[in-house]
């Protein structure tokens, strides 16, 4: 009897997983992915889904987010919806209300629930599951030079003139005084910042978060000209008056920050874990050897910074066959998937995969170090307000922020103008 | 049943007429009506609701709209000008060389076959504040114990727009007046030395005025050829910071395709229309009364 139902057990398997190999078969998935060497590695996968499904996939477009957010705001402008599946960002899931679908009823709540709670709580719109995120999460942590605080005549200088010693800062006050200190320009920065597009916007918001303020109301309103806000953005106008951030600091992006720690004259600097190897290596980095991580500082509130987007993949509202196609999305953001795309740096959205790449880092301190640091910072993340208007408020709000860091207006002054702009901004698209 | 039956010359003309109506009219009219709407282009139905003149009056009383506009102007101005004087310079030179002109010819031409793009991300190398060719010069030579911040200060960041824009463009004004060079009969200038007038006379009072012609015709061809620096302000400086080098073609393009406000994109395209129509209308009034003073009629 028992070998009896141990054979009925076999069949049943055996003829489950061949149910689940040709699952969706003469299905054809198209999609449009982010591409990219951080983000290709994963593709490689698609076949083993397409073995394991029996469908096919057939990308039909592969580009950088910016380029893929055009061509998705061109696709439901000329209505050509008819693709499947689509990279997608928390920054800018909220841009495409009537794109995406839900997935709640596409994938089981057990799955969802083996995400970092954060990250889903960041891809759900109105109630709506819109995104399953992959290992490519962002947060910034506190990249600095070691060789700083293990100079004595640095520390007894800096203990006289602040009057507390020296030390990796864990406040953005300290970071002030620690740039202003550290700087000798034209030939060393204490530190430098993002200073243009969403990016600066990024940056003051979780300063203002950090000092304790919001972005916006609840209903949609801006809420950053406030005391809170004045706060954040003095931090950026008091350094730049400084000289404690290199002077052309308002038009620098990501690769001129990342590339100006790697020279080696910036001393501190808040980045992503994408450059922590870069940083560390002798052939591109000049203090390779000399970099700590720390986790992002706190603000005035007790609270540390943490603005935090991650990478995912969506399936449209009109696509033909949903349930494959979240099955792929599924698939790719699986623990396995998340295994792969992790082991090249970039950090997991699965509580599971952070516990395995920790334990893959044991034997190497500066990786053990560059995820504790992020780890910490993860754990309090905070992604963009959830609004589909979050990058166009962005563009009224980066220019009166360069405004008051280049002295043009007070902070006062800057974050009243730019109040005015988002509020007119909302009210036009009748937020409220 | 009668066929209906077309005059020929229309038959002819017809395919013009259909493909022009098809990538210009149609797209022009669709471009204005949407100016009359609040299009999104992720909100398509925003398409069908019309909010004239809304549009147009937020942009005719937008202060950074005409802050835009005026600067616009300004790097139009400064920038023909300075590249119509260089390139006539550069011909004038040329002209003069008996040994290796067409070298000479075709080096000059060079940077027309970089692409704006290459062109923007070159420049903002050169005016990097901290690893750019120029401070770094400047400090090596003593000149400058600091970093200037070229694509930071207002001025400056136009004038390295301007450089970038000249450097790439100014062999066209060179190439077209060259032409002009080689086109002027030799009897008046051999008459202008007969009567004793100075190289400066003849090149102010005969070589000049035949030159007019061609000036005017590069200055009209680069008026409407110049919103191509479009690509090298976007990589340079996006039109910031805080707005000081900002221009008509930045912030069209970034409320239409970031924003993806295209109907108050459009609107704002309608208005600065007429700053091309204006330029190109004087040049070309300009360009008919110096055929006129040659005698070539209108």
């Amino acid at each position: 009897m028992a070998r009896f139902a141990s054979a009925s057990v076999l069949a049943i398997v055996a003829a489950g997983s061949a149910a689940a190999q040709d699952q969706f078969a003469g299905t054809t998935i198209e999609a449009k992915l982010i591409g990219g060497q951080q983000y290709e590695a994963l593709y490689s996968r698609i076949a083993d889904w397409e073995a394991a499904t029996g469908g096919k996939v057939s990308i039909i477009s592969q580009k950088n987010h910016f380029e893929l957010d055009k061509e998705y705001k061109a696709d439901i402008a000329a209505g050509t919806v008819g693709w499947c599946v689509g990279s997608n960002h928390s920054s800018f899931a909220s841009q495409y209300p009537t794109l995406f679908t839900d997935l709640t009823p596409l994938v089981p709540a057990e799955t969802v629930g083996e995400f970092v709670p954060g990250n889903i709580a960041a891809a759900t719109l109105d109630g709506r599951l819109v995104m399953l995120p992959r290992a490519q999460f962002d947060v910034s942590a506190l990249y600095y030079q070691k060789s700083l605080y293990e100079d004595a005549g640095k520390a007894k200088a800096f203990a006289a003139k602040y009057g507390y010693d020296l030390a990796v800062p864990e406040t953005w006050a300290q970071v002030r005084d620690q740039a202003e200190f550290f700087a000798a320009p034209p030939n060393f920065y204490g530190t430098q910042f993002a200073g243009k597009d969403e990016a600066i916007v990024g940056r003051f918001y979780e300063l203002l978060v950090a000092e304790g303020g919001t972005f916006l109301n609840e209903d949609g309103s801006p809420a950053f000209n406030s005391p809170e806000g004045a706060k954040a953005l003095q931090w950026f106008v008091d350094l730049y008056k400084a000289g404690a951030v290199p002077p052309g600091t308002t038009n620098y992006l990501w690769d001129d920050l990342g590339n100006g720690f790697a020279s080696g004259t910036v001393a501190l600097n808040l980045d992503w874990p994408g450059w922590s190897g870069f940083f560390n290596d002798p052939k591109s980095s000049k203090v390779a050897g000399n970099v700590g991580v720390a986790p992002a500082p706190k603000g005035g509130a007790g609270v540390r910074s943490g603005w935090s987007g991650f990478h995912g993949f969506s399936v449209t509202e009109t696509c033909p066959d949903k349930e494959a196609a979240a099955s792929l999305v599924a698939f790719l953001t699986n623990e396995d998937s998340q295994k792969l795309e992790a082991a090249a740096g970039p950090l997991p959205s699965r509580t599971a995969v952070w516990d395995h790449v920790i334990a893959q880092a044991k034997d190497d301190p500066y990786r053990s170090e560059v995820l504790a640091a992020f780890q910490e910072t993860a754990a309090t993340a905070f992604a963009v307000p959830p609004t589909p208007y979050w990058i166009e408020a962005t563009n009224l709000v980066y220019p009166e922020l360069q405004a008051a860091i280049l002295g043009d207006k007070t902070a006062e002054q800057a974050l009243a103008d730019a109040s005015d702009a988002v509020d007119e901004l909302m009210q036009e698209n009748g937020v409220y | 049943m009668t066929r209906v039956k077309l005059p020929p010359w229309l038959v002819l003309l017809l395919p013009a007429f259909i493909i022009i109506a098809a990538v210009v009219l149609v797209p022009l009219l669709l471009s204005l009506y949407s100016s009359f709407t609040p299009y999104h282009l992720t909100r398509p139905d925003t398409l069908w609701k019309v909010n004239f003149p809304f549009n147009y009056q937020k942009a005719l009383t937008d202060a950074n709209f005409w802050a835009a506009f005026g600067r616009t102007v300004l790097l139009l101005t400064v920038a023909l000008n300075l590249e119509m004087l260089l390139g006539l310079g550069l011909a004038l030179m040329v002209s003069k060389v008996t040994q290796g002109q067409r070298l000479l010819r075709t080096a000059m031409m060079f940077p027309m076959m970089f692409s704006p793009i290459l062109v923007g991300f070159q420049f903002k190398f050169i005016f990097n504040d901290n690893v750019g060719l120029v401070n770094n010069a400047l400090q090596s030579l003593g000149l400058a114990d600091r970093a200037i911040p070229w694509l930071v200060d207002g001025n400056l960041a136009l004038f390295a727009i301007i450089c970038a824009e000249v450097w790439t463009s100014t062999s066209v004004f060179a190439i077209l007046i060259l032409a002009g060079l080689y086109a002027i009969p030799q009897d008046p200038l051999e008459a202008a030395k007969v009567d004793g007038c100075s190289p400066w006379q003849s090149f102010r009072f005969v070589t000049l005025p035949f030159l007019m012609p061609f000036i005017y015709i590069a200055m009209a061809i680069r008026s409407l050829d110049v919103a191509r620096a479009y690509d090298i302000v976007q990589v340079m400086t996006n039109g910031g910071p805080a707005r000081r080098t900002e221009l008509l073609w930045t912030l069209i393009g970034r409320t239409g395709y970031v924003d993806a406000r295209m109907g108050y994109a459009n609107a704002m395209g309608y208005v600065a229309i007429l700053l091309s129509i204006a330029f190109t209308v004087y040049f070309f009034l300009k360009l008919q009364r110096a055929r006129r003073d040659l005698g070539m009629g209108d």
